[in-house]
């Protein structure tokens, strides 16, 4: 994999694309571009540098020579993780993941403890008929902010009696942002070590919580056999079926963001969106930046463990004032990522950050 | 003769507060407590134990292991043995007592800090305290211990008489291991993680003006400041003063936390913390689950009136 | 310089409510992974950066179960040049015969060197003792708490010894010796997984704990466990603004911070 991405740069013709949509260039010392050019001429490269990369994939996208410069992030920060020439922070992270399956070190034998929150049991996935599982991120698991989403995601799919099960404490971190991070190894065994449960518990279908844990599972997992999504794509099919029906209005202004990994990565634009204007009264704006340009968030890539050395104005800060400029209430979207690094911005400007799902059970 | 003896713990000419604690095990234990320590002006009670062995030698040759290992021998070449060796759970402490252990093949159970006297029966922490291992010795023979400081000093009462005092000679420097210098901990630049005390702030103070204001109670009160990830997003305190997750891991004696909601970022890189004290206006913010003492008030107003008490 | 490191693999405990099982005569481990002890962590950091800096070779050593292997591979991997575990399935609670195994192996094997780390202590049973009585056993000099070192210089080691309240001690100790190393000392290394594959490729040798000592050897005997008194919630302050601010100050005062 380092050979390809050493191959791949020497076709780079420096045009630029990259640089112009990188959430981080022009902001900050960092310039994907000019990185990628160091890489072709395997210049020395400051070690501060490549922890900038949220890992959004604008790059690669707009990429005209198909240099992946977002894996090439990856494969200068495979080296520096070889030579243990990284962050502390993101070390910390990266021990803790290697001992508990988790970046935050949270006791692995707590990652089933949200399901006590249901009014109802949710069964262990060997347990059920159609083997569909609900997959949580870490972050899910364990922050007490976002520990509703899961609880929300399944009370939805309990009500429209869509059969689905759990792995409880033998679920382990995805490694999406492990692989991110630069570490291939752990990313490898995190991966083994899901599908190896997958296998034995025979899961055909998998509903992620996070559009990071779908993304890594669905194109970097290889040949499973399984079926990935994204919670959205079911909630948005359950409703068009009419097994959940959004009934009470929610008269507010509100605006999605998209996050990178569900929309510029994965192409899922239309079903977050479509559950919105499933809701009564709801008026639904957009940010300038939408879609396939949609502004990262900044939450990933590892940056959920590490500061860079600067200081700029963030993204979230950002699209926190486009949001008040346009008159909203209440910012959603559907990656937990994106909460947090929204919220933390929006409490100041008196604006509402809500998952998703948050507003789906107000509704419904 | 069934006695304790208890080895002082004396640094710079000074008699350390946790030495009552190995008194009070001795007291706890009914053993006669026989105290040694080097000759010198030392500040203590001579009430409050049986004996007190004076040494004749410096006190950084007392506080070296091998060297004491010989005095001890000594001693016990003309008072006997001791039912127990009693140490402070302490940096020299710990290192004199295994190492005393080792040398006379004597049993040892360090931090030890409760006792049942009827069954004989020490407890001693295991992984932070969560569980308490409760030890016997197994063989006939003196037992070693290490108290941890505050566990026994209540125990420790007045004999109505002063103590008896004798004298003992001191072995001589050996150069296997010798003292050269104390040295003040290097403070280079602020490292929040180094510091014992905290002062952390979080958006609830406001806007920056307050900073000077706090700046002026940490001087009082001797904290270092810290804060969670608004405060230094906004500039009003320097990148290396954040704690959190993406911020620095910190686990100083106290964590006196003003304005800070208690967000699981924050929280991950201060909840080892001894003591936590948050002030928050919010009775229901969560910094107070993870909490030892809580103030629901004004941070601005509590600031203040701390900075009174303290100059006045 | 050649430097024995010993290192234990312990349950990552940290964030977890333990159990006691079996009328408290154990621990319920069985859900919790494992790890290295963090204080050996920085010993054989340190060890490693000696080694770097002047020649000579690193020797990690643990006793424990199998498993153990896994700690011999992260400290093979940080720079060690091989690894030797005394395999025992059984929890040894004992310092003193966990020292005399040692005492014993390093005799009959006839290991050399020219010092032997340890961490100061250990996660699990917060002895901080086997290293001093090691010393003892075989009369080096010892030092605990060893939080810089500063020269290795004709033999000797010039070292800081952490003591309480920011004060630290200079000392001259002579090699061969025995020194507990305290965490903070240095920045351990980060080791990738492919590191630690790496190392698995390296020799490792076992010996059986029960060739060196028996657990009959033992002089203190663990009863059983019992919990700590329930701490609450958080005390709340409550009253006029000043009795509060005493109280605040009080505690500082209580902590010895103020
Ligand atoms: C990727 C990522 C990484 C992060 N890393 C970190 C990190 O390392 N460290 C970190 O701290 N955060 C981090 N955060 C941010 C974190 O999620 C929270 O947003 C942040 O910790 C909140 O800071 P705060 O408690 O100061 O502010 P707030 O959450 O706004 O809380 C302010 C508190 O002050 C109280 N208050 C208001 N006025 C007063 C008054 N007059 N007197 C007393 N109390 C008052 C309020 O009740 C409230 O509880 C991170 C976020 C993301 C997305
Ligand atoms: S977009 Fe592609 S070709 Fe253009 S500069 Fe970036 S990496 Fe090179
Ligand atoms: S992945 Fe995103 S942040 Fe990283 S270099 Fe590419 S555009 Fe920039």
């Amino acid at each position: 994999m380092q050979d390809e991405a050493a191959s791949r740069v020497l076709v780079c013709i420096q045009c630029g694309k990259c640089t112009g949509g990188c959430p981080e260039s022009g902001r900050t010392p960092f310039n994907i571009r000019m990185l990628v050019r160091k890489k072709q001429f395997s210049y020395t490269i400051d070690e501060s540098i490549p922890w900038y990369c949220t890992a959004c994939n604008a790059c690669t996208i707009r990429c005209p020579r198909d240099v992946k410069p977002s894996e090439v992030v990856i494969d200068i920060r495979s080296t520096l993780v070889e030579n243990g020439d990284i962050p502390l922070a993101i070390q910390k992270a990266l021990e803790n993941t290697f001992v508990q399956k988790n970046p935050w070190g949270k006791p692995r034998s707590k990652r089933g403890e949200w399901a006590g929150k249901l009014n109802f049991k949710v069964p262990h996935i060997s347990e059920t008929e159609h083997k569909r599982l609900l997959f949580l991120c870490c972050v899910h698991a364990y922050d007490p902010r976002c520990m509703v989403i899961p609880v929300n995601v399944a009370t939805l799919l309990h009500r429209a009696g869509y059969e689905f099960g759990i792995l409880g404490e033998e679920e382990c971190c995805c490694g999406n942002e492990i692989r991110r991070i630069g570490e291939l190894g752990l990313f490898e065994e995190l991966m083994e070590e899901n599908k190896t449960n997958f296998k034995e518990y025979g899961v055909k279908e998998i509903i992620a919580l996070s559009p990071h844990c779908m993304n890594t599972m669905k194109n970097e997992y290889g040949d499973t056999g399984i079926k990935v999504m994204h919670y959205t794509e079911v909630l948005s099919g359950l409703i068009k079926e009419g097994a959940l029906k959004p009934h009470k209005p929610f008269e507010k202004e509100i605006i999605y963001h998209d996050p990178c990994f569900l929309g510029k990565q994965n192409k899922i634009f239309e079903e977050p969106r479509d559950i919105l204007k499933s809701i009564n009264n709801t008026n639904l704006k957009e940010f300038s930046r939408s879609k396939e340009i949609s502004l990262c968030c900044e939450g990933g890539g590892g940056r959920m463990f590490f500061e860079v050395e600067t200081h700029y104005k963030r993204n979230s800060e950002t699209r926190v004032e486009e949001a008040q400029s346009k008159g909203v209430e209440i910012i959603t979207t559907a990656c937990p990522f994106c909460v947090m690094t929204l919220e933390e911005k929006a409490v100041e400007k008196g604006l509402a950050v809500k998952e998703l799902s948050e507003i789906l059970m107000e509704v419904i | 003769m069934s006695y304790a003896l208890i080895i002082s713990e004396v640094r710079r000419g000074v008699f350390e507060e946790r030495n009552l604690d190995s008194i009070g095990m001795a007291h706890l234990a009914g053993k006669d407590a026989f105290l040694l320590i080097p000759e010198g002006n030392y500040n203590l009670n001579n009430s409050i134990v049986n004996k007190i062995i004076k040494a004749k030698l410096e006190e950084s040759l007392f506080l070296n292991p091998l060297i004491i290992t010989e005095l001890i021998s000594k001693i016990i070449g003309t008072l006997g043995a001791p039912e127990i060796v009693i140490f402070t759970h302490s940096s020299s402490g710990i290192e004199l007592a295994s190492y005393l252990a080792g040398k006379m093949s004597l049993p040892i159970i360090t931090d030890v800090s409760g006792y049942d006297r009827n069954e004989q029966i020490f407890f001693k922490s295991y992984y932070s305290d969560k569980v308490f291992g409760q030890f016997k010795k197994a063989k006939e023979s003196p037992l070693v211990i290490t108290v941890r400081s505050g566990s026994f000093k209540d125990h420790v009462t007045e004999k109505g008489k002063n103590a008896e005092e004798i004298t003992v000679d001191g072995p001589s420097g050996i150069e296997e291991r010798s003292f050269v210098e104390y040295v003040e901990e290097e403070k280079t630049g602020v490292d929040i993680t180094k510091a014992e005390f905290l002062l952390s702030l979080g958006r609830g103070i406001g806007n920056k003006d307050e900073i000077p204001k706090f700046e002026e109670l940490a001087n009082l009160m001797k904290a270092t400041i810290s804060g969670s990830r608004p405060v230094i997003d906004k500039q009003w305190l320097p990148k290396e003063r954040q704690v959190g997750t993406s911020g620095k891991t910190v686990k100083p004696k106290v964590y006196l936390a003003m304005g800070i909601s208690g967000a699981f970022q924050h929280i991950a890189g201060m909840k080892d913390s001894e003591c936590i004290i948050a002030v928050n206006k919010d009775p229901e913010a969560p910094i107070f689950q993870y909490a030892h003492y809580g103030i629901v008030a004004d941070a601005n107003k509590i600031r203040d009136k701390l900075k009174d008490l303290l100059q006045g | 310089m050649d430097i024995l490191v010993f290192v234990k693999r312990v349950a990552a405990t940290q964030e977890e409510e333990l159990r006691l099982i079996d009328d408290g005569k154990n621990i319920d481990l069985s859900k919790i992974p494992f790890k290295m002890n963090d204080w050996d962590n920085y010993a054989v950091e340190e060890a490693v950066k000696i080694v770097e800096g002047q020649g000579g070779s690193v020797t990690a050593i643990s006793i424990g179960s199998a498993e153990s292997d896994e700690v011999l591979r992260r400290a093979i991997a940080m720079g060690s040049k091989d690894g030797i575990l005394m395999e025992t399935q059984e929890a040894i609670h004992d310092p003193a015969l966990r020292a005399q195994a040692i005492y014993n192996f390093l005799k009959k094997e006839d290991i050399k060197f020219d010092a032997i780390f340890t961490g100061v202590q250990s996660e699990d049973d917060q002895f901080a003792a086997t290293g001093g009585i090691l010393a003892g056993k075989m009369d080096l000099p010892y030092a605990s708490m060893v939080i810089g070192i500063d020269a290795i210089e004709n033999g000797y080691f010039v070292l800081r010894r952490e003591l309480e309240g920011g004060l630290q001690e200079r000392i001259k100790i002579k090699a061969p010796c025995i020194l507990s190393i305290q965490s903070g000392i240095n920045e351990p290394r980060y080791v990738s997984i492919m590191g630690i594959r790496k190392a698995s490729k390296v020799e490792r040798k076992t010996f059986k704990f029960n060739d060196f000592a028996s657990r009959g050897d033992a002089i203190i005997d663990l009863i059983k466990w019992s919990y700590p008194e329930k701490k609450g919630g958080a005390t709340m302050l409550t009253g006029e603004m000043d009795e509060i601010c005493k109280e605040i100050l009080e505690i500082l005062k209580k902590k010895g911070v103020c």
